[in-house]
Formats: structure tokens, sequence, C-alpha cells
């Protein structure tokens, strides 16, 4: 628990410098989230595992451990790349988006140790009540709150469909801690089987599986970048890792019950994303629908239901964090050189900033699955797993729709590289947005070139939960 | 009256709430039907606590009930800043982001 302790304690810090600075001064705030962020992060690494505290209800295993080192690494570059926000979008507000994006941070890191459906309840809401707030934080531009509204209206029925859910897995189960919930399974009453089936419906919002996605494009297109960069990795991780705590740990043993359920979401969620991918003409849209594809991948792992599958889903979302984060920064840059997010705003960058371009066509790479960069060994070994657990048709499709994906991925890459630029001169990158392109593709590489450590850890990581 | 009847109750308070949700057009009245949902989730919660005879339900029920109020109050927040730039809080109206 010391992780969210200090963190707590960094959220104290920050909200006291803005109490002590004003006006544009308060972008500080974001410097010490960055620092402190880096603390943590050492610490997560060099902190010995502590046992389970508050009665069994939060734990700290190596799932937590993975997961949260996860969450640490993708909010410091969010936290590093709002930096290069120009002051009038924070309008004197710059202490509120780091404290929100801190307080988002924090419901993560108790979600990942959650093993109590109040405390899991709690940490999920603590989790997304900032992120409404965050994505309307351009307040005075119409579209982004009004994807903020919706991104709030269908966020907050989820979140009544799940709490609905786990009154029900409470009710019947007669303990909150989620072994309980697991020895009350073993005669499946059908009010215990609802309530797992509309908590699936709740995570499937949080994660944006394909049903129910139609929050994602809008707010992508209208929140700021490096916030939606964020948004798009660190919230859908934690999903995931909630989904695990409560169907694998949780029930994994009579998985038989929602294992149709998460297959035949993986299939619709690829399919779905990636065909309505296709005819975007906005880049972040775009990425949007590519995202939710992802998620598609990534279920199939969790319909593997082993420990292999379970560890590739861990592996694909570090990955994920690199390719989309660095996608969406590199947007953002030219977002902001050229004023417009569409297609045609890259066309010659690879005349105009070659390392930019050439970082763009890593991150495009990477979450289209080419080999030797780290997508493809995601895309791979989840594969892999369903097709150990006899999903071979899922394998198929999966396999499949990688091809589609590549479409719409390579027309931006033609663009880049082949047609040519409308301006010659080159695109003005702020220091910490380029530093945190660098870092995302550098993660893209070194983990498409040496994978095995971090699977390895994958693997260990998810072990225990079988 | 037994559990029964506490989950029909809950049940109907729900899909009354959710009824809410999908056909109204007005958004603090789509907010009315999220908390009428989460309303239904504490009856649930208290029924079972009360007919389990274990306390965590209502413990959860007390943090549905501060979560709900925290939710809310985020989404008026936005509607009243929606108000002041649109000058209207119809969800039909509200259709910039298309496509």
């Amino acid at each position: 628990m010391s992780l969210e302790v200090g963190l707590a304690t960094l959220m104290l810090i920050v909200f006291v410098s803005g109490l002590f600075s004003s006006g544009t001064a308060r972008r500080c705030a974001g410097m010490i989230a960055a620092a402190g962020l880096l603390v943590l992060i050492a610490a997560s690494f060099l902190l010995p595992p502590a046992g389970p505290g508050a009665g069994g209800a939060f734990v700290d295993d190596g799932l937590a451990r993975f997961a949260k080192r996860l969450f640490l690494v993708s909010t410091f570059i969010g936290v590093l790349a709002s930096l290069s926000l120009a002051a009038e979008v924070f309008s004197r507000r710059a202490t509120e988006y780091y404290l929100l994006m801190l307080s988002s941070l924090l419901g993560m890191m108790v979600l990942a140790s959650a093993r109590d459906l109040i405390l899991l309840f709690v940490a999920f809401e603590l989790m997304s009540v900032p992120l409404y707030v965050l994505s309307g934080f351009l307040k005075r531009e119409p579209e982004a709150i009004e994807a903020a509204l919706k991104f709030f209206l269908v966020g907050s029925v989820s979140s009544a469909v799940m709490a609905y859910g786990l009154s029900f897995v409470y009710g019947v189960a007669g303990t909150t801690s989620l072994p309980g919930v697991a020895k009350a399974l073993g005669s499946e009453p059908p009010l215990l089987v609802f309530g797992l089936a509309a908590v699936l419906a709740g995570f499937g919002f949080k994660i944006a599986a394909f049903p129910f996605h139609m929050w994602v494009p809008d707010t992508y297109e209208a929140a700021s970048t490096p916030f939606v960069a964020w948004l798009s990795v660190a919230p859908k991780a934690a999903g995931f890792v909630a989904i695990f705590r409560v169907y694998l740990e949780g029930v994994g043993d009579r998985a038989t019950l929602w294992l149709p359920a998460a297959a035949g979401l993986a299939a619709v969620t690829i399919i779905g994303g990636n065909l309505m991918a296709l005819p975007q003409q906005n880049v972040k849209r775009l990425l949007a629908y590519s995202g939710i594809a992802h998620i598609g991948y990534m279920l199939v792992g969790l319909a593997a239901v082993s420990a292999s599958g379970t560890a590739m889903v861990l592996f694909y979302l570090v990955v994920y964090v690199f390719g989309n984060m660095g996608a969406f920064l590199v947007v953002e840059a030219v977002a902001r050189s050229e004023g417009a997010e569409h297609l045609g705003a890259f066309r010659g960058l690879a005349q105009r900033s070659p390392l930019l371009a050439l970082a763009m066509l890593l991150f495009l790479l990477s979450l289209g699955g080419i080999p030797f960069v780290a997508g493809f060994w995601a895309k791979l070994y989840v594969l892999w797993a369903a097709a150990q657990a006899g999903l071979y048709w899922l394998v198929l499709l999966g396999a499949i729709l990688t091809v589609v994906a590549l479409f719409y991925y390579l027309a931006i890459a033609r663009r880049m590289y082949i047609e040519a630029p409308a301006r010659p001169e080159p695109i003005r990158l702020h220091p910490t947005l380029a530093l945190c392109v660098i870092l995302c593709a550098l993660g893209v590489v070194v983990l498409g070139v040496y994978p095995t450590p971090l699977v390895l850890a994958a693997l260990r990581a998810a072990a225990p939960l079988f | 009256m037994g559990l029964q009847a506490y989950l029909l109750l809950a049940a109907a308070v729900f899909a009354i709430g959710l009824f809410g949700v999908l056909t109204r057009r007005n958004a603090v009245g789509i907010l009315l039907g999220i908390e009428l949902m989460l309303n239904a989730v504490n009856i649930n919660l208290v029924a079972f606590s009360r007919f389990n005879g274990d306390l965590a339900g209502m413990v959860f029920a007390l943090f549905t009930i501060a979560i709900t109020v925290a939710e809310v109050a985020v989404g008026l927040a936005i509607v009243i800043v929606i108000f002041r730039v649109r000058k209207t809080v119809e969800a039909d109206r509200l259709d910039l982001l298309k496509g």
C-alpha cells in the first residue's frame, strides 16, 4: 500500500503548490507531478512485495505490481506530454488538470489491488469520475464539453449497470470478498450469472468493447490530445486488470459461464473496430476505432482463459501503451503545427521532419503488427494463446482483420512518405513532446527486438491467477 | 414481505431509470434516470444485507450513495458548462460530433 500512500502524498504536494502559486506559474504543478511519478516508478521496482492488507481486501501480488508499473509509466508519459500544452489551454487551471490525472491514477492503482467488491467499485469510480472532468477540460470549446457530456452519460449508466450486477453477486454469494464469491459459484444460481453478465457489460463500456464503444471516437476527437493519449491506454489497462480479478481470480474455474460472452465480444470488437476505422479521415477518430480493434485482440487473450493468454494480454497492454500513446503524440505535434487533424495534414511529413515521420511509421507498424516491431509479438502471442485454447475461428478472424488494419495504417504512411508536402518547412516540436515521442519509440523498438524479459515478467505476473 | 418483493421493486426502479435514460431528451432528465438506476442498486444491497444477515451490504450501499452524489455533481457541472456555451441542454441538439 506504500505506493498508494506515496501517490496520495504527491497529490497533496501538487495541491499545495497550486495554492501558493498563481496564473501561469501553476504549470509547475506538472513538473512536480512528473518528478513525483518518476520517484514512484523507481519505488515500484525497489520496494519488496507486501502482504495482503485491509483484511485481505487489498493485495500486492504479481498482477497488481505489474499493472501498477504500467499505470505509473503511462501516466508519467501523459503528464510529460501535457507539459507541452500551451498556457491558454490551461487558462490558470493547470493544478486541477494534474490533480485530476493523479487522482484517476490513484483509482487505477487501488483497482489493481482490490480483492473486494466494495473496494473494486469505489476504486473504479475514483478512476472514472476525474476522466469525465478532464475530457471536458477545454470548457470554452463546444465540441469538448459535448464529448464530455456523452462520456459522462455513457460512463455513469455503465457504472449503474455494473453496480446493479455487483449487488446481485454480493446478494447471492453473501460476501463481498472475491475468494468468497468464487466459493459460492459452485451451485451456479441464475441470479449470480445475471449479475456477472451485468458486471461484464459495465467493464465492456470502460474498455470500449464493440457494442459499448460509442463514446470513444467523440471523446478522443474533441478532448486535448495528450490527455487522450493517456485516456486511450491507462484506463483500458485498468479495466482489463479488474476483469482479470473478477473473472479469472474470482470465477476462473467456472469459466464456461462467461467464456462464450468474452469470445463473442472479442470477435465483434475486432470486426467492428477495424471496419469502422477504414473510412475515417480524422486521424484521432481513426486511432480511436483502431484502439477499439486492439481491445478486441486483448479480449481474445482473455477468452483463452489460460495463464499464457492472460500474460500475453498484459504484454499486449504494455506494447499498446507505447504504440498508441506515441501515435497520438505525433498527431498532437502535427496538429499543433498544421491546425488540423485530418489525414491530409500528414502529407509529405517524411520530407519535412524525417525523424518525426520515422517515429510515426514505427508506431503505425507496431499497431499494425509488422514483424520486429513490438506490436507483432503482442498480436502473435495473443493469437497463439487462443490457438492453444482451441479457439481457431477467433485466431483466423484476428489474422484476417490484421490485414484490413494494415490498410488504414499504411494509408497514413503513404501520405507521409509518398505524397508531396503542402508546405516545405519542418514541424516545430516542443521539447517535452519530443522527449515523450522518443520514449515511446524506444519502447516500441526495444520491445520489438528483445521482448523476452517482459514476456517472462508477464508470465510470472499471470501465473498465480490459475 | 420476502426478499423477492424487494428485488422486484429494485428491478422496477432500475427499469424506470433505464427507460428515462433512453427516452429523455433533456440532459437533466437523463441524470435523473441515472440516479434512479443507482437507487435501485441501493434497494438491492440493503435487502440482500437484511436477508443474509450480513452488514457488508449496508456499507456497500453507503459507498454507493457517496459515489452517486460525486458523479451527479460532476454531471450537473458539465450540464451547466454546456448550457453556458450552447444555451441548450437538449441532447438532440448537441450534435457537433458525428462520423
